[in-house]
């Protein structure tokens, strides 16, 4: 798999085709010498060929020449002579042929120039021959010699005939064998060209392929990705757009298309197509931002609205910017996204907030009528019933005086709950401002407020080191003024009160009971005292409003305090909690956020 | 532009006195608490023409005996209030007895019948009084006024405080700043 | 030097019949030597106070919600005339509000008062306040920091 993988990779196979190219040059060029030596084989063995049959025509004229002077002895018909200078015409053609023919063979050459003068030599001998034969006197022993010299000679150059025609079968023959071999060296060498050719060609298709392959799996890709891309617009409600800055040329996603409320591809992508889908108000403002972007190629971002063939008015994000593409070309590219239903929500919280800023208008207006003109009337009652006790006090039966005691007990107590109602109220009020605040200021300040209280109970307040938090300073000082007045308030008839407010770290158990995300978060203050207490079982009843706990009855409270307290940690985001039990007093535990979780 | 101030009326009433007597050509000796020596017998027109001098000042010339004593008593205790070292190690009472030569108890009758409160109530007035100076003058911190004040802690000061003039301290000078505040701002 | 045997001359400015009625009440039933006078709005109060041949009261109780002349505007106007720098002014009101305490005190008050529910602690604050009021300026304290709150 390695092979495969170094295969695919194309550099190596630029370097295997270039050697794969080198070995078929060297063998093509291999093939090439061999096939010009098989050329020069088959010259050689047609040469050889043509000298023998040229060597056999001459042996044959002479001969022919012989049997013609014979004939001629014999029977001294002329007709016999008649071609001898056309045959040794022909023989000098022969002759010169063979020169031609073995001008290559140096030892050949020289047996031809030998046969020449020995077919010359020849030629004398007919030529003495026939002058013997012709003449009137004819001397019969001097003309068989002479015959018989011919024919010796004859056979004597026969004999040299012969062996030059058989060294040239044996070299043909010769040539014949190694012509073989070389014709079989190259067909291997063919057979390998071909061969390698072929995986050349194999390989290369192979990898075509394989590219081809990627290629299309790399296209198929992009062809997803492009049609999810597409069917993301049309999810996330966001249509896409290009303008191609040198050609003019527009490119419009087929959610952009969707966005203006047409089908995609509707209309030719361009500028004054797209015009009239844009809202009549906002076309001047897009057109200029547009064409101002163009000029300076800033990014843009504008919000304006798209009018669709339906009438439907919808709200665009439309974001712009430059960038180029694969050829370097500046393109203006942009995303709009349909924002109908944020700018319908941002509507509806406008809306909702300006309803509360009403109601706390209301709410403001209410807290005044309460705190001033319902105490009033109150006011009133109590003073005027105070008159009566004391001036018709005589006159008064004694029913008299329980009863108009009873109605300033009543009303006293009326005024305690509008009281503490204003204060709850002060505390639901909207515009809180969080400062920082050194709750040991905030602590003192509120001792120094219950002073009086403090000495009349003999009360000993013990403070510990509290930290400084962000929060509202009024609110906190109403928070330690109700817990520190309740630990005035609900103690133990012999006993001092005996106050402690200190801060303290989150203690582990706590993490797990008031499910703490990280205790690192929060300043925990402790408001521990040693008066009457209550049981566990109401720890978060007491918070509640209105609540009072039996044991409370000849205790005077309105039930709000610690609903306010409630209150109060609620508003900075922290919470409270209580430890007691009957007769063992109470420890509040205030949690409050030492960073910004406000 | 505004000048902030303040005074010993001590010694601004003292140095009005001999002015006054020295422009009268009434040869004098200042005594303390409230008392002057004049050596000879002045003529009636020369202590009318003296009294309405010193009346532009607000200095009025006791002739009632009773009321000298109430202004004795009233001047000695400014004076141990004011100044920590002369702070009797006695009781008051003890005090004032033997800088006075009187008996406490004529001391304190003759101090209610005439100023309808009682000499502690008074002293805790005056003690007040200067804590609120003190407060103005931003020098001390509240621990180390009480402790100027022979308070025992500050706890005390500020009830003691509250009592008096119904604010907390705190509170006390919240107002004042907002009120030099206010009035630079006009 | 303001005598106790000099009648105290008092002024109150209330709007509301019952309350001036109150406060009449409980100064007659107190038996101090005072002559006290009843305004029923704040510009009353002014006009009688602007003018030149009057002799000045040496406390003047001023209730905060008066409609037309609130009792912070003619506290405004009464200090910032310096004619009135010895007049110690009372402001007197149902609000226990700490900002209004401190509001009014900024503004130069020198006393104030919560109108109690109780006519006994109507007369017993308004005793204190008098008597308050007439120990500082018998001693000789600083009306500027002269401030009592009940």
């Amino acid at each position: 798999m390695k092979f495969l993988k170094l295969f695919k990779n194309s550099q190596v196979f630029k370097l295997a085709l270039g050697v794969a190219i080198l070995v078929v040059c060297y063998f093509g060029s291999k093939f090439f010498s061999q096939m010009q030596k098989l050329n020069s084989t088959l010259e050689l063995i047609a040469k050889s060929n043509e000298t023998q049959l040229e060597l056999e025509k001459l042996l044959s004229i002479i001969n022919s020449y012989d049997y013609s002077l014979r004939n001629y002895i014999i029977t001294k018909d002329e007709s016999y002579l008649q071609n001898r200078f056309l045959n040794r015409g022909i023989i000098e053609e022969g002759i010169k042929k063979l020169k031609v023919l073995t001008a290559n063979d140096s030892l050949r050459s020289k047996d031809i120039q030998t046969l020449e003068k020995l077919i010359n030599y020849r030629f004398k001998l007919f030529r003495e021959t026939l002058i013997a034969a012709k003449s009137s006197n004819v001397d019969q022993l001097g003309l068989n010699s002479k015959l018989k010299r011919s024919n010796d000679y004859t056979e004597m150059m026969k004999m040299f005939v012969y062996k030059i025609i058989n060294s040239e079968r044996l070299k043909t023959k010769f040539e014949n064998s190694n012509h073989q071999f070389e014709l079989q060296d190259s067909l291997i060498t063919a057979f390998l060209l071909i061969i390698l050719s072929l995986l050349i060609l194999l390989l290369s298709f192979n990898k075509t392929n394989i590219d081809v392959e990627e290629l299309r799996q790399a296209n198929d890709k992009l062809k997803l990705l492009n049609e999810s891309f597409n069917s993301a617009e049309k999810t996330a409600g966001f249509g896409h757009w290009m303008v191609n800055l040198e050609t003019d040329e527009y490119t419009f996603s087929d959610n952009l298309y969707r966005l203006m409320g047409v089908e995609p591809n509707a209309f030719e992508a361009n500028l004054e197509n797209s015009i009239k889908y844009f809202h009549p108000d906002d076309l001047e403002y897009v057109s200029k931002v547009h064409k101002d972007s163009l000029l300076n190629q800033q990014s843009t971002s504008i919000v304006f609205r798209f009018l669709t063939p339906n009438n439907e008015i919808k709200y665009i994000m439309g974001v712009g910017s430059f960038t180029k593409d694969g050829n370097g070309n500046l393109i203006k590219i942009g995303v709009n996204y349909d924002i109908t239903n944020e700018y319908k929500k941002t509507l509806e919280l406008e809306e909702n907030n300006k309803e509360l800023k009403y109601i706390n208008t209301e709410l403001e207006s209410f807290n005044n009528i309460v705190s001033h003109d319902l105490q009033e009337p109150l006011r009133k009652i109590q003073m005027f019933i105070s008159r009566l006790e004391e001036k018709e006090f005589d006159s008064l039966s004694q029913q008299g005086i329980d009863y108009f005691s009873k109605i300033r007990i009543a009303a006293n107590r009326m005024q305690t709950l509008l009281i503490d109602l204003v204060d709850y109220s002060r505390t639901i009020k909207g515009d809180k401002v969080f400062v920082e605040t050194d709750l040991n200021k905030i602590l003192t300040d509120t001792i120094q407020d219950l002073a009086t209280n403090i000495e009349e109970k003999n009360a000993v307040i013990q403070i510990g080191k509290l930290p400084t938090i962000k929060a509202i300073p009024f609110q906190l000082k109403q928070l330690f003024i109700n817990l520190v007045s309740n630990s005035l308030k609900y103690t133990k008839d012999d006993v001092p009160p005996q106050i402690s407010v200190f801060s303290n770290e989150i203690a582990d158990e706590e993490i797990f009971e008031y499910k703490i995300a990280n205790k690192e978060d929060f300043y925990k203050i402790v408001i521990s005292d040693n008066g009457i207490g209550f049981k566990q079982e109401y720890s978060d009843k007491i918070f509640l409003l209105f609540k009072r706990l039996e044991t409370d009855a000849k205790y005077a409270g309105t039930g709000l305090g610690l609903a306010i307290c409630n209150r109060i940690v609620d508003n900075h985001k922290g919470f409270i909690k209580v430890k007691s039990s009957p007769n063992e007093g109470a420890n509040f535990y205030v949690f409050l956020p030492k960073g910004d979780l406000i | 532009m505004k000048l902030n101030y303040n005074y010993d009326g001590n010694i601004a009433c003292r140095t009005i006195l001999q002015d006054q007597l020295e422009k009268l050509n009434i040869s004098y000796q200042l005594l303390d608490l409230g008392q002057i020596e004049i050596s000879d017998d002045i003529a009636d027109d020369s202590f009318e023409e003296l009294q309405t001098s010193l009346n532009r000042f607000a200095i009025h010339i006791i002739d009632n005996p009773k009321a000298q004593l109430i202004q004795r008593i009233k001047d000695a205790i400014i004076e141990i209030v004011y100044d920590k070292d002369k702070f009797p190690n006695t009781t008051i009472s003890q005090y004032l007895s033997d800088k006075l030569n009187y008996r406490y108890g004529y001391i304190t009758n003759v101090f209610s019948e005439y100023t309808y409160t009682s000499i502690e109530n008074f002293i805790i007035i005056q003690k007040i009084e200067r804590a609120k100076k003190l407060i103005i003058e931003e020098k001390l911190s509240l621990t180390e006024i009480s402790y100027e004040l022979n308070y025992s802690s500050v706890a005390y000061l500020s009830t003691q405080f509250k009592k008096v003039t119904g604010l907390t301290p705190s509170m006390f000078k919240r107002v004042i700043d907002r009120r030099r505040k206010l009035s630079n701002t006009e | 030097m303001i005598a106790h045997q000099d009648p105290m001359h008092i002024l109150l400015a209330d709007d509301d019949e019952d309350d001036r009625a109150f406060f009449s009440e409980a100064i007659t039933e107190l038996k101090m030597d005072n002559k006290l006078t009843l305004f029923e709005d704040g510009k009353g109060l002014m006009d009688y106070l602007l003018n030149p041949d009057i002799k000045l009261p040496h406390i003047l109780f001023l209730d905060l919600n008066m409609p037309g002349k609130t009792g912070l505007d003619c506290l405004k106007e009464i200090r910032a005339n310096s004619r009135f720098k010895d007049v110690s002014v009372a402001i007197y009101s149902t609000s226990s509000s700490e900002k209004d305490i401190e509001d009014t005190f900024i503004e130069g008050a020198n006393i104030y008062i919560k109108k109690p529910n109780d006519f006994s602690m109507l007369k017993k604050v308004i005793k204190e306040v008098i008597n308050m009021n007439w120990q500082f300026h018998t001693s000789g304290l600083n009306i500027e920091t002269f401030f009592f709150s009940i």
